[in-house]
């Protein structure tokens, strides 16, 4: 479905992408996950032909895409980053004027509009200006402009910045039945919960560059560090933090004086062992987490830095 | 596709307030103020007739020659608006009061008595003094030949040696030049909806310009539709504006109304072409764009003669080539040869010129319109 090959995109002397390479294949829904700055809509900018790059390739549904492609323009739905509506026009007129741009067909187009204001929740705010919005209707009314003519392969730049809970969830509910429906979606997010429930595959990016791609989980498996267990204990003596940092498995030990924090290899569990210690040396503990490694020590162990930086 | 674009975009003009302001509400109000400001100019320098007193005695009674001279010349469309009073007493009280400007006391020979000398005292004493010039040479004709009272008529013709012509079709008109330096500004505000137009249409400069240009459709078809449907907006405006100066403020702008309509569309198409080229041609805000258009046309409209009178003809005098190549002044004078000239010569040409900036200006902006991929976003 989209093919990227060595892509260069130079802004002057920043280089934006750096050798870049995708291959997204039909049906899937592609993450792109990434700090701000990291490319993600460098990436989407070029290969919807938007922006010129100085080296590379781009080829969509098997055929290089290039500004005139408009056979390939008509299968493709995209959603910005910033919100690209007419504030003048009314939720159904700027539904029907995008979708008119790619489907002339008044009658399919009326079918059309009314099953994208059905799928957003639009269906109260038909007659609303955008100014009259919250932001997450308006973020939804961004959604129906780009998916309205129900196309094929949809690029998704940060759909849910600035969106409230129950908006995000009505947009990433969506995404999945569009995907239902037989869309391929390309999703680019900073918000790593996001990407980790939604796609079936995930780029990580850094500084123009793919650091890591794959499904989540293949992602987890490259780091070392595995389940990270926090502890609230209060007057851990030096002795007993010795005993738990020596515990097999344990990579990195750390307490504050009121919170032990300790990462456990990959794949290994060791928070039994951890209450062991504390329970035999009697001292007394509060609340227990154990959280799974997420993308963001994905990350964070890939680059040095936190992806939220 | 067409109609999509068009309507959506015709629909966007009447909706926004900005460019609403601007091509409708803001001319309507200046046009107004026109109104009430300069009706004056017109009538300045008309002689009307003005209250003239005479005595009503035994005097005027027996100098019929004088009383049917005197009654001849007042009236609505006369000289004086005459009152008579019974006695010079009551005359001089209103003359003090300044109900009267002076007043004619018969006799022999009759007396002008006034306080002032402004041009109502002049005019009534050059008709007393033309009476008793005229009414000497009828004596004097008579005492010397009195067979020749026959001929009086023909004696007493007083030659005129100028004659007043017009060298215009209509009636010079002061404030009307203010009224189409006015019409000219309202044009170049069509710059609203070109800048709009092409700030909607280019990637690298809104959003929404980069969701249009992922669209299937080629930056052309695209442009000339929302072209044409922010044209109809702002044409519709100036029409609307030209109505209400010629229905509703009465402003006569002559029989060439369809040409000055069609000046309106030519003027209109120029305004629109110059906001494409400013939008085209620079990376700046859309707000910042605004203000480079505005100051444009106050600049124009300044130089063609919208807030200071002659202007116009002081820069055509002392530096033509900017007159002739001011938009406004052009779209103004096109409407000033309608109104004035029977040839249309002049008007032809400040019609040419205007649409080869028309060209020249859409030419611009289309050198950046072509592209469809950019550097940056």
């Amino acid at each position: 479905m989209i093919q990227v090959s060595n892509l260069v995109k130079r802004y002057g002397d920043l280089i934006a992408l750096d050798h870049f390479n995708l291959e997204v294949k039909k049906g899937e829904i592609f993450g792109l996950l990434g700090p701000n700055g990291s490319g993600k809509t460098t990436a989407i900018n070029c290969m919807l032909s938007l922006l010129k790059y100085s080296k590379g390739s781009v080829s969509l549904f098997g055929e290089p895409m290039t500004p005139e492609h408009y056979r390939n323009k008509r299968r493709i739905g995209v959603v910005m980053q910033n919100v690209a509506v007419f504030n003048e026009l009314t939720v159904v007129e700027n539904i029907d004027y995008f979708c008119g741009l790619y489907v002339p067909d008044k009658k399919r187009r009326r079918a059309l509009l009314d099953e994208a204001i059905e799928f957003t929740g639009l269906g109260e705010f038909r007659k609303f200006l955008p100014k009259k919005l919250s932001g997450g209707l308006l973020r939804r009314l961004n959604i129906a402009c780009g998916i309205a003519h129900k196309p094929e392969l949809i690029f998704l730049d940060e759909p849910t910045v600035a969106v409230d809970p129950q908006s995000r969830n009505h947009i990433l509910e969506g995404i999945r039945e569009l995907n239902r429906g037989g869309a391929t979606i390309v999703y680019t997010s900073h918000y790593m919960e996001e990407v980790e429930q939604l796609c079936s595959r995930i780029m990580i990016m850094d500084k123009g560059k793919s650091v890591a791609i794959g499904t989540k989980e293949d992602l987890k498996a490259m780091i070392r560090a595995g389940e990270k267990l926090t502890v609230e204990v209060y007057g851990l003596s030096g002795a007993a933090l010795d005993e738990i940092k020596a515990i097999d498995g344990l990579v990195q030990t750390e307490y504050d004086g009121h919170t032990l924090t300790a990462r456990c290899a990959s794949e290994i569990h060791r928070l039994g062992a951890v209450l062991d210690v504390l329970t035999r040396r009697q001292i007394a503990f509060g609340s227990v987490f154990s959280e799974p490694p997420t993308l963001n020590d994905v990350f964070l162990e890939i680059t040095g830095k936190d992806l939220k930086d | 596709m067409f109609w999509n674009i068009y309507s959506k975009r015709v629909l966007c003009g009447l909706r926004e307030k900005e460019s609403m302001f601007w091509t409708w509400i803001f001319p309507l109000l200046l046009s107004t103020m026109f109104f009430f400001t300069f009706t004056s100019l017109d009538t300045v320098g008309q002689l009307r007739a003005f209250p003239l007193g005479v005595v009503d005695d035994a005097a005027y009674h027996r100098d019929a020659a004088f009383r049917s001279a005197l009654e001849s010349v007042s009236g609505e469309d006369g000289l004086f608006e005459l009152t008579a009073f019974g006695d010079a007493a009551d005359a001089d009280a209103a003359l003090v009061k300044g109900e009267i400007e002076g007043y004619i006391l018969a006799g022999e020979p009759p007396a002008l008595i006034v306080t002032g000398d402004d041009i109502n005292q002049t005019i009534a004493k050059g008709f007393l003094d033309r009476y008793l010039q005229t009414r000497n040479s009828v004596a004097l004709i008579l005492a010397s030949n009195p067979g020749a009272v026959n001929d009086l008529p023909a004696l007493l013709q007083w030659a005129d040696y100028t004659k007043e012509i017009s060298l215009a079709q209509n009636p010079p008109s002061n404030r009307i030049s203010y009224f189409y330096a006015l019409l000219a500004m309202v044009c170049l505000y069509g710059g609203f909806q070109g800048l709009i137009t092409v700030v909607y249409l280019q990637a690298n400069l809104s959003p929404l310009g980069a969701r249009r240009t992922v669209a299937p459709l080629g930056n052309w078809g695209a442009a000339v539709c929302d072209l044409l449907g922010g044209l109809t907006v702002h044409l519709t405006g100036v029409i609307v504006v030209v109505a209400y100066i010629v229905f509703v403020l009465g402003t006569d702008f002559g029989s060439k109304l369809w040409l000055v309509l069609l000046t309106c569309l030519a003027g209109s198409l120029l305004g629109v072409a110059f906001g494409a080229m400013i939008a085209a041609m620079s990376k700046f805000k859309e707000q910042v764009k605004i203000a480079i258009l505005i100051t444009f046309c106050m600049v124009c409209s300044f130089l063609s003669g919208l807030m200071v009178q002659g202007v116009n003809y002081i820069v055509a005098e002392h530096a033509a080539m900017i007159s002739w190549l001011n938009p406004a002044a052009r779209i103004a004078d096109s409407f000033y040869c309608l109104y004035y000239y029977d040839t249309y010569d002049r008007y032809l040409l400040n019609l040419g010129i205007i649409l080869a900036m028309t060209v020249v200006f859409f030419t611009a902006a289309s050198l950046f319109l072509r592209r469809q991929r950019y550097e940056s976003i």
